[in-house]
């Protein structure tokens, strides 16, 4: 057993967990945010997560063909995600505003625990909340951030230690984080604002789902290197 | 950078207003419960899978499509490769419209066939009518994703320095963009077709309410409506602002990275490796936290003024 293995499924498990992590922040509103129904985003927690880290992930490769430090890959890749989702926030928050007239008020806290802005007296009756509030959007740019740096920390891994190539990295990278990210979606079931949302404690039985797939994946990641002859 | 910047612009519109035509997204959820609640329509009812992933499949499908003719045609014009593009990256787009015809077409006969117990037709009309400016509207999009991928992949080779090309080959940038064009057409264009257009016979400036679930509005301004009039609608700020998003993100993505570039001295030299490309992925980083501080603030601003400006909740 060579370190670099254990190197290789230690980072894998840490991308992984940070992926579930990340799904946990966003804030997710799904079809009914589309309706403005309910706080938040309004797509799916996988939808919305493989956007954010795939544009995260395009600025990490790039950056790793100039740079091989494994933080400063991660952070680029993080703040690329959290680039995509700061910007979708406040431009679904410019289309509510203007396009439906629609205050963003979360649905979840009768005061928002940042701003202490009210919310309760501003929110439609019969709705869970609408647009996204400031406390949510904090939520969103943490969980991209988080999120984005486990995905660009697992391409980096698969491709200067398990020397896969860019495309392969790539793709497998992306896989594992779309299995944790689905864990974390079944974990939500439905909507989730973020850290102030009592879903939000229910983030430790997905951790330990996301622990062992990503340990799996990150044997699976070893075997296919040894198999390859990389390592 | 500005020439992939406005190419996300339109990609990303055409993008929304398909997802429009078709609905393909969360609002329909609503067409789909409409028929359930004794609301017989004529919507097309289209939702293949979640916009990033379909999308990915008609600029993955495009993208192969357009990399296998270039490696064909690229040997006959040695010496002006972008003749070969011109030729490959329609053919490519052409068939990924095809696909996204037919997928369209079992997608809306599948889910509209399955709702027969309660009594809501499949109108031919409405299928053979919403075919072309879904495909028409969908190629534009893929083709947008495609020139992007085309160009990024070999930015390097078409300013003379191949070192510069994108490590990813043409068809994963086509499914890295149609996956994030499909995630901003889903989460933030819908918005206004979701919220305003399909609930406007109810008041406006307010969230949808449980109770109005289902009861869409079915009646245009001229005879009973179909998603052509809502396309025309969404176009005029729904479309355009979700266009803006993707243009604004990669703008940002490809700005940030260049100028930690520049900061860090990396161009025009590429000494790789060392702590000149350390600084310069220091420099990007540096870059998009700025702009993530300044969208942060931006955003607590325009809450506190369109708190201000609507006010409490007044209705009933």
């Amino acid at each position: 057993m060579e370190p670099v293995m254990f190197l290789i499924v230690g980072y894998v498990v840490i991308g992984g967990l940070l992926a579930s992590l990340g799904a946990h922040l966003l804030p997710v509103g799904g079809a009914p945010a589309a309706m403005g129904t309910a706080t938040g985003i309004a797509t799916g927690t996988v939808q919305i997560m493989l956007g954010a880290v795939l544009t995260g992930l395009f600025t990490a490769a790039n950056v790793a063909t100039f740079t091989d430090n494994i933080l400063l890959v991660s952070l680029s890749g993080a703040v690329g995600a959290t680039i995509m989702l700061v910007v979708v926030m406040f431009m679904a928050n410019i289309l509510y505003a203007f396009g439906c007239g629609v205050v963003p008020i979360s649905g979840r806290v009768d005061v928002d625990p940042i701003t202490k802005e009210p919310q309760a007296p501003y929110k439609t009756p019969q709705t869970d909340g609408h647009g996204v509030p400031n406390v949510v959007f904090i939520s969103g740019t943490l969980g991209g951030f988080v999120g984005g740096f486990g995905g660009a920390l697992m391409y980096f891994t698969l491709l200067n230690y398990a020397h896969f190539t860019a495309g392969t990295a790539a793709v497998a990278s992306f896989s594992i984080f779309v299995a944790n990210a689905i864990l974390a979606a079944y974990n939500i079931r439905g909507t989730i604002e973020g850290f102030h949302d009592p879903k939000f404690k229910r983030l430790p039985k997905s951790m330990i789902a996301s622990f062992a797939i990503s340990l799996l994946a990150g044997i699976v990641v070893v075997l296919a290197a040894i198999g390859l002859g990389v390592i | 950078m500005l020439v992939i910047a406005f190419l996300a612009f339109i990609a990303c519109t055409f993008e929304d207003i398909e997802s429009d035509i078709g609905s393909q997204s969360n609002p329909n959820s609503q067409v789909q419960l409409a028929a359930q609640v004794g609301q017989v329509n004529r919507f097309f009812n289209k939702a293949i899978s979640g916009e990033p992933l379909s999308n990915a499949m008609y600029c993955v499908v495009a993208g192969t499509v357009v990399w296998m003719l270039l490696i064909k045609l690229e040997p006959l014009v040695p010496g002006a490769t972008w003749k070969a593009a011109v030729v490959a990256i329609p053919i490519g787009v052409g068939v990924a419209a095809l696909i996204h015809m037919i997928f369209s077409t079992s997608a809306h006969c599948g889910r509209v066939a399955g709702q027969k117990r309660f009594e809501q037709p499949i109108y031919l009309d409405v299928l053979y009518g919403h075919l072309l400016p879904i495909a028409t509207h969908g190629f534009m999009t893929t083709f947008c994703i495609t020139s992007i991928a085309y160009i990024q992949s070999n930015i390097g080779t078409l300013s003379g320095n191949p070192q510069l090309n994108h490590p990813f080959a043409l068809p994963l940038l086509g499914f890295i963009w149609g996956i994030t064009v499909g995630s901003i057409g889903s989460s933030t264009g819908d918005v206004h077709y979701g919220t305003e257009r399909e609930f406007q016979d109810r008041p406006f400036g307010e969230g949808k309410r449980v109770v109005y679930h289902g009861k869409i509005t079915r009646y245009a301004e001229c005879g009973v409506r179909t998603q052509k009039d809502i396309a025309g609608f969404c176009a005029k700020f729904g479309g355009p602002c979700t266009g803006m998003t993707f243009g604004l993100i990669i703008l940002f993505e490809n700005w940030r990275t260049l100028v930690g570039m520049l900061l860090g001295g990396f161009l025009p030299n590429l000494p790789a490796f060392t702590a000149s490309g350390d600084m310069a992925a220091i420099g990007g980083i540096v870059m998009g936290l700025l702009i993530v501080a300044a969208f942060v603030v931006g955003n607590l601003v325009f809450v506190k003024w369109v708190r201000k400006k609507c006010g409490p909740f007044v209705g009933v």
